[in-house]
């Protein structure tokens, strides 16, 4: 299969590797200088660097007919753009957008988008169907135990509670993919606050889950120590 | 549901100029834009309504700037990537009998063909406004 996949960051390099794996025929495309060559380095493979909303970066990219497109910005309106700009005038046969807003969803399906995802939506119907769940730290693994996504609860003496997101050194690969606060579902950013009874959601590997872990508990150091 | 309302998106120099244009010509017109303070830019006798809200949520369309009840909307941010995405919100869901939508990048008219919405292009307009001068300075 001829497989595109324009821009995004973490998840681009884990979805590389894993297509890269399945021995498909890769296009990258970035608009980050910085992470098209982390990408390229990590995967050995070349990253055309541009804007994927162009046409004219698609056309340098030589899409036409491509398999599949998948849009990763972290913009969804940018991703919708890519995603019908490959469809309408380059033929590509299936395209996928992941968006942030999980409203997004049915609306940009109606619009021509072929597949939607919404990491906030999936973890909303996951988390749903696993019912019983008294514990403090749960865990859901998909795509054969590649992927973890755990949540965890923070409490008051936690080192990272009442903390900025930017302000929170986490390890390499840790980030917080949405943050549950009854009612609202919030998508973590750099100036959102971190609060006790808040619970966090995570996606890793399962390797990397124990670090995480470890981090997200660490406690306010007291006097004593 | 009466479809009589103009609506404006993007309050920069075009937008505020074409809504208090529609609004001094009588029109029923609604103004929205993330910035609050975009709306400066209005001219003192513009008697329509500023919105401040995003308009790539369809909640703010529906509820504040009353989509359902437009008869013609004006896109104009500073944006093509969310121009085009308004355009085609306003033309695939809501049926908006009238869409313009400025573009930066002539490119992005192919994503509108076949449709009704019709594009600005301020590239192809300063091009055209430039030959025409340069027809007239020849002839002095």
């Amino acid at each position: 299969m001829k497989i595109v996949v324009a821009n995004g960051t973490h998840e681009a390099d884990f979805i590389i590797k894993k297509f890269k794996a399945e021995h498909q025929q890769l296009t990258v495309i970035n608009s980050s200088k910085e992470f098209g060559e982390y990408i390229s380095n990590s995967n050995h493979i070349p990253v055309l660097f541009g804007d994927p909303t162009k046409e004219y970066t698609l056309d340098d990219a030589n899409i036409r007919d491509a398999d599949v497109l998948i849009a990763l910005s972290e913009n969804d309106i940018d991703n919708y753009v890519t995603c019908i700009t490959a469809k309408k005038l380059f033929g590509v046969k299936r395209v996928v957008s992941v968006v942030r807003n999980p409203k997004r969803v049915d609306l940009f399906k109606k619009l021509g988008v072929d597949s939607v995802i919404s990491s906030t939506y999936l973890l909303g119907e996951s988390i749903k169907s696993e019912s019983i769940l008294e514990s403090f730290i749960r865990t859901l693994s998909i795509e054969n135990d590649k992927v973890v996504i755990t949540e965890i609860q923070v409490e008051s003496d936690f080192a990272l509670a009442s903390q900025q997101v930017k302000d929170i050194h986490f390890p390499a690969n840790i980030n917080i993919s949405c943050i549950f606060r009854d009612p609202d579902v919030i998508i973590a950013k750099g100036d959102t606050v971190i609060l006790p009874g808040d619970k966090l959601l995570v996606i890793s590997t399962p390797g990397e889950q124990k670090s995480i872990l470890d981090f997200i508990q660490i406690k306010v150091q007291n006097n004593e120590s | 549901m009466k479809k009589d309302k103009s609506l404006v998106i993007g309050s920069g120099r075009l937008g505020s100029g074409i809504a208090g244009k529609l609004s001094d010509m009588g029109y029923n017109v609604l103004i929205v834009d993330k910035d609050n303070s975009s709306f400066r830019k209005l001219t003192d006798n513009f008697s329509g309504y500023d919105v401040v809200g995003d308009a790539t949520d369809l909640s703010i369309l529906e509820s504040e700037a009353l989509i359902k009840e437009v008869n013609e909307v004006i896109i104009t941010t500073d944006s093509d990537n969310v121009n085009l995405f308004i355009a085609h919100v306003c033309f695939y869901i809501y049926d908006i009998p009238h869409i313009y939508v400025r573009f930066s990048d002539t490119d992005k008219g192919k994503l509108i063909e076949n449709t009704t919405i019709q594009g600005i292009y301020p590239f192809t307009l300063s091009i055209t406004d430039f030959l025409e001068k340069r027809d007239e300075s020849a002839k002095l």
